[in-house]
């Protein structure tokens, strides 16, 4: 048994056998391995080249089944590729001679016998490097574990990747993991989002887990410490089992407060909101008594579509919203893409995505995108409460711009005779440090704020949530953030409009007191969270806590400010 | 030992499915069977060998047998190249 750890994102105890999620080739690394492993390296190759003839024997013989011989000879060239000793005995010769791993070597050998057809005039013959490719990417699937033909949802398995991108998160939205292991990331990142809206253990930044665990490994994952145990004795699993039950009892004690009103001992009300990102499962925001959802993630939606979607699809999605959701508040966010959720079919920004062409800032370059998404979403508030939120505004001017966009849609929309809601409420997520200081005069031209701590954070501290080398830095209760964020709130009061919360903070249980104290009266959050900060609402005291919260605001130590947090919550 | 030339005589040359069935075929043969093109030698028995050699339509190359069955395989190989690989053209 060995331990591993990393970074605690979604609590809960997870016992189960590892999955190996790779990207092939681009993904693999070179390690080496001692002298006594080299028969066990060639080993493992000499497997994979076996699995992977077998696997094209299989298919060549279903396509005869089917009458599609044409393609038959497809896999008799690849095939043969396989047999060729370039591909099946040269690596082996590398992983010998240089003591590598058998993916590393079979790169190695891949590189070279692709530049070896890159150097062939005849393009009929240098396409077929491409076979080349593919042969080598099949195998290292199945040395990593990872193979083409089995779907990822079968029996619990634990997933463990080298990262999970927004869009690989939603395929196992749906799947039975137990819980997911990722090389990097923070708690902020997606893996961590995901983990927690679906209530699976996960422990990410572990730096290199993928290239510990193997496949088919037994691992025990400690969510809410962020350790996994890796082929544990039976001891430790029976103990662990133990531990298991003891978390799910404390949850079940948290569920006794989900239709005790949110307000605190003075009687101040609270509002909990939901973060979502599609429709699929909603029943959170009804069976906690939230007030709605927060944050609606819609670039989600296009992300799982794999495409932009049009007027009348992105309607029906909004209506049906509001169908499943009567009564409640809906606070809809406009296209947040850029960034680290990059759409397919848009144009990427290089270099710094963080500060490039992302949000209202992609929107107001594509105005068609974002009159279409607003159009939809006007006609959709004709049906229920739903309240559009512009994410990343920066400046006045970009306000000015979103609203003669949001008339525009108004006009064609009055035009096209189609029904609409011409009073919906327009509110602008504070997450840029220029709109949080000079927040009074975004406060007078909007209808509601809601600050999106995780990019405020990003932004003022300058620190990317996602590298490693300095998410130490990330600080959510950093004092220029805190003043901020006091700022953002005295701001919407005076202007007498609602400020909510809605990034990572707005769930961090440990914060909620300060939050309050802070003036904050609505908080949005993933679903995971919203009975561990309700149960802290429970035991506050509003008045008491805005003197102490004032106390902290005056403090410039790290140290006294996480002292005087934790005095809150004692 | 059997050293003797052939010309390719199909339109597409030594492509992927040509090079399949010439390595499929001298891999029958217990004999050894080389090809010599531009200076360069290459087991026969190896598909990705005879392709990177990138034979073309009238190219010429010498093939080199050696071996108890090489009589056998020189004559099936050359009418494989013959037949224009079975492609017909």
């Amino acid at each position: 048994m060995f331990i591993l750890s990393g970074i605690p994102v979604s609590p809960g105890i997870a016992i189960g056998h590892a999955y190996i999620l790779a990207h092939a080739l681009g993904e693999i690394e070179p390690y080496s391995i001692p002298k006594n492993k080299v028969t066990h390296e060639i080993k493992r190759f000499n497997n994979s080249v076996r699995n992977l003839h077998l696997e094209l024997v299989h298919l060549k013989n279903e396509l005869k089944k089917n009458k599609m011989i044409e393609y038959g000879s497809f896999i008799d060239i690849q095939l043969s590729i396989l047999k060729d000793p370039k591909i099946s005995e040269d690596p082996k010769k590398i992983i010998k001679d240089t003591l590598t791993n058998a993916e590393w070597a079979l790169k190695i050998q891949m590189d070279e016998i692709i530049s070896k057809f890159n150097k062939i005039n005849n393009t009929y013959i240098k396409e077929r490097k491409n076979d080349v490719y593919q042969v080598c990417e099949n195998l290292i699937k199945y040395l990593i574990g990872h193979q083409s033909h089995k779907v990822s949802n079968d029996r619990n398995q634990i997933i463990v990747a080298h990262d999970i991108s927004p869009s690989d998160a939603l395929k196992f939205k749906n799947s039975n993991n137990l819980a997911f292991i990722t090389d990097i990331g923070g708690t902020t990142s997606h893996t961590a989002i995901l983990a927690k809206s679906i209530n699976i253990p996960s422990v990410v930044g572990t730096q290199n887990a993928k290239q510990l665990i193997n496949h088919d490994d037994l691992l025990i994952v400690d969510g809410g410490h962020g350790c996994i145990l890796v082929n544990p004795p039976n001891n430790v699993i029976e103990e662990y089992k133990i531990k298991q039950n003891l978390y799910e009892i404390e949850s079940k004690k948290l569920l006794s407060l989900q239709n005790i009103p949110s307000r605190t001992i003075d009687k101040t009300a609270i509002n909990l909101f939901v973060n979502i990102e599609d429709t699929n499962n909603l029943s959170p925001v009804i069976e906690n008594n939230t007030e709605g959802v927060g944050l609606f993630r819609t670039e989600f939606i296009f992300m799982d579509q794999h495409k932009m979607l049009d007027e009348n699809e992105q309607f029906v999605i909004y209506k049906n919203l509001t169908k499943s959701l009567p009564n409640k508040t809906l606070i809809i966010r406009t296209l947040d893409s850029g960034g680290d959720k990059i759409i397919e079919h848009m144009p990427h920004t290089n270099q710094n995505p963080a500060l490039g062409l992302r949000a209202i800032r992609f929107c107001l370059a594509e105005p068609d995108v974002f009159i279409t998404q607003i159009k939809a979403l006007l006609r959709a508030a004709y049906y229920g409460n739903i309240q559009i939120l512009i994410p990343m505004l920066s400046s006045t001017n970009e306000l000015r711009q979103v609203k003669l966009l949001i008339q525009r849609a108004k006009d064609i929309l009055s035009s096209e005779r189609k029904k609409y809601n011409p009073k919906t409420l327009i509110g602008g997520m504070i997450e840029v440090p220029a709109a949080a200081i000079d927040i009074d005069s975004f406060a007078n031209e909007l209808d509601f704020l809601s600050i999106g701590t995780n990019d405020l954070i990003q932004y003022t501290l300058a620190v990317d949530r996602t590298d490693d080398a300095v998410s130490h830095l990330y600080d959510s209760s950093h004092p220029a953030l805190l003043k901020l964020i006091k700022g953002v709130i005295d701001s919407g009061t005076k202007a007498g409009i609602e400020v909510s919360l809605c990034g990572e903070m707005a769930g961090d249980p440990r914060l909620t007191k300060l939050l309050i104290g802070l003036g904050l009266r609505n908080f949005s959050m993933h679903p995971s969270s919203l009975l561990k900060v309700k149960k802290m609402i429970l035991e506050s005291n509003a008045s008491k806590l805005k003197y102490k919260a004032n106390k902290i605001l005056r403090s410039h130590q790290k140290l006294e400010i996480d002292n005087l947090i934790n005095n809150l919550n004692d | 030992m059997i050293k003797k030339d052939l010309i390719i005589k199909n339109q597409l040359g030594l492509h992927a499915r040509a090079s399949n069935k010439l390595a499929t075929l001298s891999s029958k043969f217990k004999s050894n069977v080389e090809i010599i093109y531009n200076d360069e030698k290459v087991d026969a028995k190896n598909m990705m060998d005879i392709l990177l050699l990138s034979i073309g339509l009238h190219d010429t190359f010498t093939l080199k047998i050696e071996g108890s069955d090489e009589k056998k395989a020189f004559e099936s190989i050359a009418k494989l190249v013959d037949n224009f690989f079975g492609e017909g053209k």
